[in-house]
């Protein structure tokens, strides 16, 4: 069985705090952690849209994403627009690429504090249906899954 | 506070923060707001007001962007001699102590790091008028 470095274990709760804190500011949306796992060995949200980032670091690099069902993307956005959403329109979509930005800064700055300095390159979208993020590596892939009453998300980590 | 007649440019390359960062300024009574992309954008409508001299009286800006940078875009507003005291608000979702003095180096008026809610934008921009205004 294959199981996660000690570094990946840091970034799990990193970027988890770093997810909610985003999503309940900015989004007024509460959610939930659930259990992390390997990619394979447990249950994943059916994604329809995610934002994905590169990120370099001094003793890494790797990428970040946070994915979403679209009934889950539409209830944040309509939070964090102050609006509600039906259907996915092409000018909700930069939002995926947004969320990933500030959950990326919110957990950078405990990063640094944890004596990891993290950079990070342009953030982009990927949607589809049932849509596969591709990682640059082939390392294990560990997702962190969240809950909440209007769906499930995930954040997706691959560090090498 | 800065009066509700204020005239904003809001400056981010992202849509949704765009709508964000608006709402929450109308949700101030802020209403007078233009929006631009990038630096660039944001450049031409500060040329623009000023030939129609329709100035802006605030800048809420990203720091992120791909063309040119909320950094850079502060940096060329504080070298021209009609905006050199325009107040500007640097809006960023990183916030590493390094960045922060960057930014003031700069002479950047506020700051506010993403996520951020409604009162937080209030308290700064509040924050930011009474430095101003002091400092006369």
């Amino acid at each position: 069985m294959t199981t996660a470095p000690k570094l990946d274990a840091n970034f799990i709760k990193t970027f988890a705090a770093a997810a909610l804190e985003t999503l309940r500011v900015q989004c007024s949306f509460e959610a939930r952690v659930g259990k992390p796992f390997i990619k394979g060995q447990g249950e994943e949200v059916e994604s329809a849209i995610a934002g994905i980032i590169g990120l370099t670091s001094n003793v890494f690099k790797g990428t970040i994403a946070i994915a979403f069902p679209e009934k889950t993307f539409l209830a944040i956005m309509g939070g964090m627009l102050g609006e509600s959403f039906e259907v996915m329109t092409p000018d909700l979509e930069d939002g995926a690429a947004e969320l990933m930005n500030i959950v990326f800064g919110c957990a950078k700055k405990s990063l640094s504090e944890k004596g990891f300095t993290v950079e990070r390159a342009v953030p982009t979208v990927v949607k589809g249906k049932n849509v596969e993020i591709r990682h640059i590596s082939t390392a294990p892939i560990l997702i962190i899954p969240f809950e909440s009453p209007a769906g499930g998300l995930q954040i997706e980590i691959v560090l090498e | 506070m800065f009066s509700k007649d204020t005239r904003i440019l809001v400056v981010d390359d992202m849509r949704t923060m765009r709508i964000v960062i608006k709402k929450t300024l109308a949700s101030l009574q802020f209403t007078n707001i233009v929006e631009a992309d990038d630096g660039t954008t944001a450049w031409s409508e500060l040329e623009k007001a000023m030939a129609n001299q329709t100035q802006f009286h605030l800048i809420v800006s990203d720091w992120t962007m791909p063309k040119m940078t909320g950094l850079d875009l502060l940096k060329k507003v504080r070298t021209h001699a009609k905006l050199t005291n325009l107040p500007f608000l640097m809006v960023t979702a990183e916030a590493d102590a390094a960045q922060v003095k960057e930014a003031i180096a700069a002479g950047v008026s506020g700051y506010i790091t993403k996520p951020f809610s409604a009162d937080t934008l209030k308290e700064k921009l509040a924050a930011m008028h009474e430095r101003i205004t002091k400092a006369g």
